[in-house]
């Protein structure tokens, strides 16, 4: 997970697709649009358009082939349960079912690996109450230092012998080491918080509006939305025989 | 087992809208009570934020899946519900940016492990006096986790029953439904108590070291010294 996280967050800022350039708000819009086309829409021809559109979407930026492997294939598992659940005979709502989590995934996978984390957490802190949009930053920057700490003190459990012993015994020495990661992880958000304080923090973390500015490129985006809007109009009513 | 990895367009929209305008609501409410709350307090919730991040990337194999532990619990108990709640909001809401679950579900998957989070602090607070902070957390831990389980179990048998294709008297449905009904007691059951058995002993592991090295982060128990309570153990 440690490697997915760094991945797209290294992506997202390296990338140089002109996707990369297109504003943070005009990206955030078109994946709502992607999303509310695929979980209210029936029909199997814009399901299909949406799908190649994502998928288009995903390579155009230059992710990793793995990357949207995984973002394409990690909901199927899920959304398999739910189809068994719902098996009435039909061969065609499967289908439906796998395809709309598939195209939500692999258009969120597109935004965050062309979108740098300040400018896709801002606009949602404007809408979130303070406390809610500092902790959303604060939580993203400490998940790495965190999980490279815990991967780093499971190998050190694991050499001196801590995960060996009954599952209870195991359990009770993993919890120990949470505690550890608990302490460090509050020390180093509060040494932070302090420094942003001293700094001039204003009360509301990346006050700037920098995913407002357009771009060039956001005409592409402007595009690719209506695109997909033409597809749903065109190919609205479209179920195959 | 109390989270819902749930992608979009899986849930009928009934489902998802009631539990992101509820999730909304709570939100609201709980950052009108922790306004007044200082920077200390945003760095401890967004380091629990982080672990609860960084713990459910650790694989925990039971039978054929993976479990995702969430310390929802521990997290409740250390910051009190609200702030459980938000702290919820928050680990979902990035989890479903990296596709961990869709965006339709960051309102449902707030509310069933924001419930366990907002329930652990009470339990807590009622048997640490009797038992000590350690196996009050587990405790907290373990009836959290059922809850949140059972609300899960709920939303997915909602969702099933609310979306209009399902099945009737097809035979076919029939025959599924049976081994359904199987595989609940034969397999989703057990797994369940092993989760929750394996999150309790985290909690009490967690709670064990905190009551030696940093007594302050625990809630202050009512009516009693807190040096003695965590002595007591």
């Amino acid at each position: 997970m440690i490697n997915t996280f760094a991945q797209i967050d290294y992506l997202a800022s390296a990338g140089r697709s002109p996707w990369h350039r297109a504003s943070a708000i005009s990206k955030m819009g078109l994946t709502l649009l992607f999303v509310v086309l695929a979980v209210f829409t029936a029909s199997w021809g814009t399901l299909l358009g949406l799908l190649a559109t994502s998928l288009l979407l995903c390579f155009s930026a230059r992710l990793p082939v793995a990357l949207i492997g995984a973002a394409a294939a990690t909901p199927v598992l899920f959304s398999a349960v739910f189809v068994f659940a719902h098996w009435t005979g039909d061969r065609v709502e499967p289908f439906v079912l796998l395809m709309r989590p598939m195209i939500s995934s692999l258009t969120a996978m597109w935004l965050v690996g062309t979108t740098p984390y300040p400018d896709l957490f801002a606009p949602l802190s404007r809408v979130l109450p303070r406390v809610v949009g500092d902790s959303l930053f604060l939580t993203y920057r400490a998940v790495f230092a965190l999980l490279e700490r815990m991967e780093r003190l499971w190998k050190a459990l694991s050499l001196r012998g801590a995960m060996t012993g009954s599952p209870a015994r195991r359990a009770g020495m993993m919890g120990e080491a949470v505690g550890t990661l608990v302490l460090s992880g509050f020390d180093r958000s509060h040494r932070l918080y302090q420094t942003m304080l001293l700094r001039g923090h204003s009360g509301r973390i990346c006050g700037c509006r920098h995913y407002l500015a357009p771009t060039r490129e956001d005409r592409w985006v402007l595009a690719t939305a209506l695109w997909v809007v033409a597809l749903a109009v065109v190919l609205g009513g479209w179920r195959p025989a | 087992m109390s989270h819902l990895h749930i992608p979009d367009g899986v849930l009928p929209p009934i489902v998802w809208i009631i539990g992101a305008v509820l999730a909304g609501l709570l939100l609201i409410l709980s950052a009108r009570s922790t306004r007044h709350l200082g920077p200390q307090r945003i760095a401890f919730q967004s380091a629990l934020g982080g672990i609860m991040l960084a713990v459910m990337a650790i694989p925990v194999p039971i039978t054929a899946f993976d479990y995702c532990m969430t310390l929802s619990g521990p997290v409740g108990v250390l910051l009190g519900g609200w702030g459980g709640f938000q702290v919820s909001f928050v680990v979902t809401l990035i989890l479903a940016l990296m596709g961990q679950g869709g965006f339709t579900v960051v309102g449902l998957n707030t509310l069933v492990l924001g419930l366990g989070a907002v329930l652990s602090r009470s339990i807590y607070l009622m048997s640490a006096q009797r038992w000590g902070p350690a196996h009050a957390m587990a405790l907290a831990t373990a009836i959290s986790q059922l809850v949140s389980t059972l609300v899960w179990v709920l939303t997915l048998w909602l969702s099933v029953r609310l979306t209009p294709r399902i099945a009737g008297q097809h035979e076919m449905a029939e025959g599924l439904r049976f081994l359904q009904g199987g595989l609940l007691l034969t397999v989703l059951v057990p797994m369940l108590v092993g989760a929750i058995a394996l999150e309790s002993l985290l909690a009490y592991g967690l709670a064990r070291f905190l009551s030696r090295v940093r007594p302050d982060l625990l809630p202050a128990l009512p009516g009693l010294d807190h040096a003695r309570a965590t002595a007591g153990l």
